[in-house]
């Protein structure tokens, strides 16, 4: 490796913005080998998922799958997190900047607060709660949320009147009022802006009396409402009077695709999938029947399983109208009257209980402030500009973004860009790797086998949290009675730094080889505690946790005996289980730094060229003789940038970079091992039929997808009928039929929204309309139409929306049960019949060409998927492991997947998705070993029958019958659950660390009072 | 018909204004015979509590007497007496008890004349005012009783000179115009949710029959009791149809 101050080259990055796509930038890059600086100028990291209620289309808690990434974040030994702070100017260049940051002063010690809350109890003033969208209060000294990280109090000094109070209650002493505002420096090699968007705010519709009327929501607002941390505990209530509604209405496209009032002209990608989600969660919420109506122009369920999800709401009543609502006006007790007019005309009036505002995203004013100052285009919707074809790459070399603040989009489109900034940002910074990351030294681990359990019990006080309500001393002195507990204390803070110390002093003092920690949750703490005991040389599992604040004196406040009495049963559960806890090993592997890519279209490439150029061999396996894929077809991405040249540029650097190595006319026939250690067989396809080995530590799928063949509208058998594809072929060779033809007529959704094909192919209403204004701008007296069901001009791609209408594209809405009619007679002339909704007749017309706008479909894979164990969906789509945050891995470690094969998307997202994909595999490929072990699963073969039992429970398909004939689990892939455990016939199967014996011990522990 | 006779308490520091008082005794200055007093060391031990209490037991007014500003025998009792006095005052009004119920006086050992004069106007307006009805009030006592028995109001009357006068923990002064924002947002605050959690002891209640009995309108009820829930003082009960029932949460 090159010397890193020779060129000044900095193994550190940093990412501004902790939101959902600034934490998944920064883990990616903290587990590749760099240090990570984590700006982010709310007091918290979490940014708007962490005030989400659920996310669709899984309909998971946002919380519960959010917050073991703001804990890692919060723990990761290579990421700083510097909250409360902005950057302030940029100096330098790609490779050494040098980031001048403000440290807004927070006036509570962040290290000392152990976020108690007494503080906020006593605090005399109060401020609108911005985390619950003003729906309540908070006070001047906040925590933005209770799974917050880090999990610190602030003051807000622009309401605070400096009483005192706070600092008088807080045992902690982490009240600073001395605090001032500071700047710091720090130096990077690269920077990824990641921070996110504000929500629009409808004050300004005076129409819609937002402003005016508690029962007029935003959806952010409604989603704090159905929150189960929200402010009326999850139940499905109205503001006004807490009536729960019997009806309510969403109104989409408040704040976008309007410039009239907003300013917005863009689509917010994200609104009606949300609100669909609402309609969906209120009806699950509400103890009553619900009626929703969601009031829109187009339906936009243009992502993966979205149109189900749609289809799934309908099939629920929600009823869906088309219509814009000029005006919600108040009615009698709380209620709204809306007045919209329908398609045909029609002027309708209804009453509702309640009205969601779907409000769109808009810029951040202090995230484009930000890119004022350190030099950042913006594009015209004042968001960072970016090309299709360099997705997450600014105007500014070394400068990276990803999620919201490029532009509106879902979650898990952030989460992949997030994961492509840091390939970006990192790719140049390879010869840094690892120079600035921190390791902890530990001593090695002392052998107490065969010793007897020796337990040291620390009770905590947590303040007054716990020793307010239980009484602390005595389940001390209980704890003292337990058998083989050899030391007991009690501390204020049991968490607090000091104790720390003191705790592993004791530990060598008194020899004690089991830790029981009664505090708060394990959830949140287990980890400082399992660190500390480690640094002794105690093994980490010798450890146990009893929760007596979160599950006990938290809940039973007012009953502080039977809290008590709570409390030692639990520290004697925990102490009985300690007496069996063992050391468990934990082994490192080493990892072989390749990564094979199968599928040589462009996600293949990209993701093949972007290991390579990270510093790793990549191998590139196609089945086809050429490289390019589906990309040989394109003619321009969306924003109008040339694909062929690209295309050959990428070919020609895959085959000449000597990291990647390109196998043409193969397939692979085997595949063995486990994340870090795969062992692959191909096999060449051309008739030679040679076999090769490769060892790589990870896997990237990216087999692509194709252009559906349509047996529909006479593709085929008139040859005016064109797909996509023949269109770019046909404008590229400038054809004399385009040229000639008078009228074109584009048909939406041929082959998708079907029943054989129930998903949006997500590309071509963009293609369609970007193709119609070529054809325009060809021959601007063509005349132009658009047949379509829904236009789904997500994001900016509205602007192509918008320019067509005002180019005189004319758009008509087909209904899927009357779609268009076209004939040909006699002389090749061709004839469609569409019945127009707004003119309510049929409409007929001569068209000279015909484009079909085609589904896109999954390559047919089956085999090569199994040989992998990968899972499609129905409709022949790769099963990621998450669809929100782990958009780009398989449920099996060491696997990911790009491109086409996950769902149809256009060319920038897929490259996005590529170099997602290659970030990802950094995580494994650049570590010098993996470590396993620890809480897996473990089997006996004595008693293993190989009924194949844990093969089918296991949700991560990992267990196999070996060759001996017995069950195996891979100690590098076992998540650690234990589902196979409880399910084995023949008990043969143990979890370590949650052994039966262990489990147990702690039931039988509370019915054997000492 | 004879005219009503009001009952007033009257609470007067040892050295000033009870000494006034003994004074107009000694020159036998004559006032209405309607005032009982009740001697405090210092005007600043008069908690806001008793002249709730008064009420409650039947009094129709309070009068507090207490040396001139700069005068206090205990240096500044008296300045707390004026600001918590104030808050009381905008608790009154709040409430719809009104402030003419109460007043605050100074009177000097000297002012024998002044403090009769004060005796009979004060008196007077109350005689106007008419037999305090506790009865009808019950609720709006109630509620005084325990908003002022909280420690958020109690303690900002108790900062208010440390922080706007002196200087607070940032060693600066606070504007006093933003304190006494707070405070009045404060005292509003405290005084609804106080009435709503009356409501809710004897509860089940719904937010309607709140808004009814205690005249706040519904939204208000609505944001106070939510307030109330965040930390543990307000619970749903139950349902009718679609109407949620609010209660105290059980201890």
């Amino acid at each position: 490796m090159a010397n890193a101050s020779e060129n000044k080259t900095i193994g550190s990055v940093m990412v501004v913005g902790a939101g959902v796509a600034g934490i998944q930038a920064s883990l990616d890059m903290a587990n590749a080998g760099y240090y990570v600086h984590l700006l982010d100028s709310s007091p918290s990291i979490g940014g708007l998922m962490a005030q989400l209620d659920k996310t669709f289309p899984t309909n998971d808690c946002a919380m519960c799958v959010i917050s073991p990434f703001l804990v890692e974040v919060g723990r990761h030994l290579n990421i700083n997190i510097i909250s409360n702070s902005e950057l302030e100017t940029l100096e330098g260049e790609a490779g050494a900047f040098r980031a001048t940051l403000r440290n807004n002063p927070r006036y509570i010690d962040a290290e000392k607060c152990t976020a108690c809350g007494q503080c906020r109890d006593v605090c005399p003033v109060t401020a609108v709660n911005e985390f619950d969208c003003k729906l309540d209060l908070r006070k001047a000294t906040y925590i933005k949320y209770p799974q917050a990280v880090p999990l610190a109090y602030k003051i807000d000094r622009s309401i605070c009147i400096g009483c005192g109070m706070c600092e008088k209650v807080c045992l902690a002493q982490a009240i600073f009022y001395d605090d001032k505002p500071r700047q710091t420096t720090v130096e990077v090699g690269a920077v990824v802006l990641a921070m996110g968007n504000d929500v629009f705010n409808p004050s300004a519709f005076d129409t819609y009396n937002y402003a005016n009327h508690p029962n007029v929501v935003t959806s952010l607002e409604f989603e704090r409402i159905l929150s189960a941390s929200g402010p009326y505990k999850g139940h499905l209530m109205r503001p006004y009077d807490r009536q729960i509604p019997e009806k309510i209405a969403w109104m989409q496209c408040v704040g976008s695709r309007d410039i009239n009032r907003a300013d917005n002209s863009y689509c917010s990608s994200v609104c009606c999938m949300y609100s669909i989600k609402q309609t969906l969660i209120a009806k699950e919420h509400a103890e009553t029947p619900l009626d929703t109506a969601v009031f829109y122009m187009d339906m936009r369920t243009y992502g993966k399983e979205f149109d189900k999800y749609y289809m799934r709401a309908q099939d629920g009543g929600v009823r869906f109208i088309r219509a814009r609502v000029h005006t919600i006006e108040p009615a009698a007790d709380g209620d709204l009257k809306i007045r919209y007019v329908r398609e045909s005309g029609e002027l309708k009036e209804e009453t509702f209980n309640m009205v969601v505002l779907a409000v769109g995203l808009t810029p951040s004013k202090d995230a484009e402030a930000l890119a004022k100052r350190i030099g950042i285009d913006l594009n015209t919707h004042r968001y960072a500009k970016t090309n299709d074809l360099s997705p997450v790459s600014t105007s500014r070399k070394g400068v990276y973004v990803c999620g919201t603040f490029q532009g509106p989009k879902d979650i898990p489109q952030s989460v992949m860009e997030a994961s492509a900034a840091a390939a970006q940002a990192t790719q140049n910074l390879s010869q840094a790797r690892w120079t600035l990351t921190r390791t902890k030294e530990l001593p090695p681990e002392k052998d107490f086998s065969g010793q007897e359990p020796r337990i040291g019990v620390f009770v905590c006080n947590c303040g007054i949290n716990i020793g307010g309500v239980a009484d602390v001393p005595a389940v001390r002195e209980y704890a003292r009675s337990l058998p083989n507990v050899i030391h007991v204390e009690d501390n204020l803070f049991t968490c607090s730094q000091d104790t720390q110390e003191n705790i592993k002093k004791v530990i060598v003092e008194k020899g004690i080889n089991r830790v029981v920690v009664a505090s708060c949750s394990p959830r949140t703490h287990e980890p400082l505690f399992q660190e500390t005991i480690r640094e002794t040389g105690l093994n980490k599992y010798l450890f146990e946790m009893a929760n007596i604040r979160d599950q006990n004196t938290w809940v039973h406040m007012h009953n502080p005996e039977r809290a008590t009495a709570k409390a030692k049963d639990l520290v004697r559960m925990a102490v009985a289980k300690a007496a069996y806890v063992e050391p468990l090993q934990q082994v490192i592997l080493e990892v072989k730094p390749a990564v094979l890519v199968v599928g040589g279209g462009v996600a293949g490439m990209e993701a093949a060229l972007g290991v390579a150029r990270q510093g790793y061999q990549a191998y590139l396996v196609e089945r086809s003789n050429q490289l390019g894929g589906v990309a040989h077809h394109l003619r321009v991405t969306w924003q109008g940038e040339a694909v062929a040249p690209y295309l050959k540029q990428l070919i020609a650097d895959v085959q000449s970079h000597e990291r990647v190595q390109v196998f043409l006319e193969t397939e692979v026939k085997h595949i063995t091992g486990t994340i870090g250690n795969f062992i692959t067989t191909i096999a060449s396809e051309n008739g030679n039929g040679k076999t090769s080995i490769l060892e790589h530590g990870a896997a990237i799928l990216a087999t692509g997808g194709k252009e559906y063949k349509p047996t529909e509208y006479l593709y085929g058998k008139h040859p005016n009928v064109l797909t996509h594809f023949d269109l770019d072929q046909a404008i590229t060779e400038e054809s004399d039929t385009l040229k000639n033809a008078k009228m074109a007529v584009f048909i939406q959704c041929v082959g998708s929204r079907t029943p054989e094909h129930p998903y949006c192919s997500r590309v071509c209403c963009t293609h369609s309309l970007k193709s119609a204004l070529t054809l325009k701008k060809m021959n601007p007296e063509m005349k132009i139409f658009i047949l379509y069901r829904d236009i789904r001009s997500y994001g900016f791609r509205e602007d192509l929306y918008k320019e067509a209408r005002e180019k005189g594209v004319q758009f008509v809405r087909y209904d899927p049960e009357n779609p268009p009619n076209l004939i040909s007679d006699e002389q090749n002339n061709l004839s469609l019949t569409v019945k127009d909704h707004i003119l309510q007749r049929p409409l007929e017309i001569k068209p000279d060409i015909v484009i079909l706008a085609a589904a896109i479909l999954a390559n047919e894979n089956k085999k090569f998927f199994e040989i992998f164990k990968v899972p499609t969906n129905s409709d022949g789509f790769l099963v990621e492991a998450h669809a929100k945050l782990r958009p780009v891995d398989f449920g099996s470690e060491g696997l990911f997947l790009a491109g086409l094969a996950h769902y149809p998307k256009s060319l920038d997202e897929s490259i996005a998705q590529a170099r997602a994909a290659v970030s990802r595999t950094m995580n494994i490929v650049s570590k010098k070993g993996i470590l396993v072990g620890g809480v897996v699963a473990t089997v006996n073969s004595d008693r293993c029958a190989a009924c194949l039992t844990c093969v089918r429970t296991c949700p991560y398909h990992i267990p196999r019958i070996g060759e001996e004939g017995y069950a195996v689990i891979e100690p590098a892939e076992c998540h650690g659950c234990g589902i196979c455990v409880s399910e084995c016939p023949g008990k043969a199967i143990s979890l370590q660390h949650f052994t039966d014996e262990q489990i147990n011990a702690k039931t039988d522990a509370l019915f054997s009072a000492a | 018909m004879s005219q009503f006779e009001p009952k007033i308490l009257a609470f007067l520091c040892n050295w000033c204004s009870y000494a006034g008082a003994d004074l107009a005794g000694v020159s036998r200055i004559q006032y209405p015979p309607n005032i009982r007093v009740v001697r405090t060391m210092c005007s600043g031990r008069v908690d806001p509590l008793f002249i709730i209490q008064a009420m409650q037991d039947g009094f129709d007014g309070v009068f507090v007497g207490g040396c001139h500003l700069g005068d206090c025998h205990y240096q500044e009792g008296n300045y707390h007496t004026l600001r918590r006095m104030d808050m009381l005052g905008q608790l009154l009004d709040e409430s719809g008890v009104g402030r003419d119920h109460v007043h605050l006086r100074w009177a000097s050992a000297a002012e024998a004349q002044p403090f009769a004069d004060y005796v009979t106007e004060v008196t007077e307006t109350i005689r106007k005012l008419g037999p305090f009805d506790k009865e009808k009030h019950r609720l709006a006592l109630a509620s005084l009783a325990r908003s002022l028995s909280g420690s958020r109001l109690r303690w900002l009357v108790g900062i208010e000179r440390q922080v706007t006068e002196k200087l607070n923990v940032y060693q600066e002064k606070t504007d006093p115009a933003q304190f006494k924002k707070i405070l009045q947002e404060a005292v509003q605050a405290e005084y609804q949710k106080a009435m709503i959690q009356e409501l809710l002891a004897a509860g089940p209640v719904t937010v309607r029959e709140m808004s009814e009995k205690t005249g706040l309108p519904i939204y208000t009820v609505s944001v106070r009791l939510n307030e109330l829930e965040r930390v543990g003082m307000a619970d749903i009960a139950g349902f009718d149809g679609r109407t949620p029932k609010f209660v105290s949460p059980a201890v």
